[in-house]
């Protein structure tokens, strides 16, 4: 080992950018993380805010989450040279790497479909921030007759069980105020089926039936109008409603690339699949959400790519298996997992209240696992080999 | 009108329901007599890709496999 320790930067402090962080040994690595804002977001808890009222807090501070021996900068980066191999911040400050971790997440652009902004406005959503998930929960407390329509609005969005998470539990929860018969709930998405892997849909699409929830499949979201409560697909179809809780278009975060072709028309970092390394680019990574990768924008896959990352980084053989590990709250304490990887489809896994205390115990220990991977590792290691999607598969095809 | 775009997409590796979702992106930014031919390897994207056809109302050019990918060919005829 040279004396010289290698300087990685680390772009975002959200799931993937501190699992990494924390992970590299410090005397090999002098590790720099950089967020334009102090905290980590715990953001799959806004759905319990939406549809539950949680007041559970779903922010800490990076600094409280990372090594004694890791350093964070609170500071925007406005760009990421990779020919040149400097992040510059807001202040014009340049950081220099040897390698670089791209980890910026997504965020969410409502321009993207015309009169998405008021709605959003009106009656919230789940994939932003705390204040719209409030909403939605006032959203769903307020109606009392009607329509209640979801809508998928984009082709690209975080959390693939989320959209249905969301219809189950308010179906659950209009139930339980006594409004269920006087309120339709309807979901509208561009899919083919409910759920888009056709395994998982023989699972979910009967217990859609049994709820009496109704689905519009193939409505590609053009634009929607508030005032007339009346939203509008590509495919030509009118869908009408009372209040709407669309999920919004996905892009990636607003930072500028040399060169520009590393990003998709999206704004998403264009990435080998197996190692993460950034087209082009021998030294820099991107991980999670931020990747354009066609696979799931979940915690799990940046939990996993970031290990992926850090054993390149530390001179060993990784490369992504493309696991999904996706929890699924189907209401009335059921859940179940969306399982595949590269080489085996999606598994066909039936909900249970054993895998909805599972999602709860992840959420409880979710930073403690972000601070402490070594600690968590063998355990998660463990439950992943358990319920690899060849052994289910095995039981439930 | 007559002589629209050629827009093709290669979804191939990409596992369920990735191809559809590829064809929609495509269609989302696409106009009437515009051509997409997409490319997938999922075995899944035959029955979808027909389903999105019957339903959407836009025209299937060719549907056909060959030892490495499925080709399917669509012109953009139903867009409002």
């Amino acid at each position: 080992m040279g004396s010289v320790k290698k300087r990685v930067v680390i772009v975002g402090g959200g799931t993937g950018g501190l699992v990494l962080a924390n992970r590299l040994p410090k005397d090999e690595f002098e590790v720099m993380v950089v967020d334009k804002q102090p905290y980590n977001y715990f953001l799959p808890w806004l759905l319990y805010i939406a549809f539950k009222g949680s007041r559970k807090p779903i922010k800490r501070e990076i600094t409280t989450l990372i090594k004694p021996w890791v350093n964070f900068i609170q500071s925007g980066a406005r760009l990421i040279n990779l020919n040149d191999r400097y992040v510059e911040l807001e202040n014009g400050k340049r950081l220099g790497y040897d390698y670089l971790v791209v980890a910026t997440g997504a965020t969410v652009d409502y321009s993207k479909i015309p009169g998405l902004s008021k709605v959003i406005d009106l009656y919230g959503n789940y994939h932003s921030n705390e204040e719209n998930a409030w909403k939605v929960w006032r959203t769903i407390n307020s109606i009392k007759e009607g329509t209640l329509a979801f809508i998928l609005a984009y082709e690209r969005y975080r959390c693939p069980p989320s959209p249905l998470e969301g219809v189950l539990l308010a179906d659950e929860y209009l139930r339980e105020m006594g409004v269920r018969d006087k309120v339709k709930v309807v979901y509208a998405t561009s899919y083919p089926r409910p759920y888009p892997a056709e395994p998982m849909n023989e699972v979910v699409e009967p217990i859609l039936k049994e709820r009496g929830i109704e689905v519009t499949t193939f409505f590609t979201l053009d634009s929607i109008d508030a005032d007339k409560g009346v939203a509008y697909s590509v495919e030509g179809e009118e869908l009408k409603f009372n209040a709407a809780i669309v999920i919004p278009p996905h892009i990636g975060v607003n930072i500028k690339y040399n060169p520009d072709n590393v990003l998709d028309p999206d704004g998403f970092v264009l990435a080998d699949k197996d190692t993460n390394r950034i087209k082009g680019f021998d030294d820099a990574f991107v991980i999670g959400d931020a990747s354009a990768l066609p696979v799931a924008k979940t915690g799990v896959t940046a939990h996993l790519q970031a290990t992926v990352v850090a054993k390149i980084l530390t001179g060993g053989y990784a490369r992504n298996t493309g696991r999904t590990h996706c929890p699924f709250d189907m209401g009335y304490g059921l859940g179940t997992f969306v399982i595949s990887d590269g080489t085996h489809g999606t598994v066909k896994y039936p909900p249970n209240r054993v895998n909805h205390l599972f999602k709860m115990a992840f959420a409880s220990s979710y930073w403690s696992m972000l601070k402490y991977p070594e600690l968590w590792d063998p355990l998660m290691e463990a439950y992943f080999n358990a319920t690899a999607p060849e052994k289910l598969k095995n039981i439930y095809g | 009108m007559s002589q629209g775009n050629r827009i093709t997409v290669d979804a191939r590796g990409i596992a369920c329901p990735g191809p559809i979702t590829e064809l929609i992106k495509a269609y989302r930014n696409a106009k009437n007599g515009d051509v997409i031919e997409v490319w997938a390897t999922d075995p899944g994207f035959e029955p979808d890709v027909k389903a999105w056809i019957s339903r959407t109302g836009n025209q299937l050019v060719e549907l056909r496999k060959e030892q490495d990918k499925i080709i399917a060919v669509i012109k953009v005829t139903a867009k409002r």
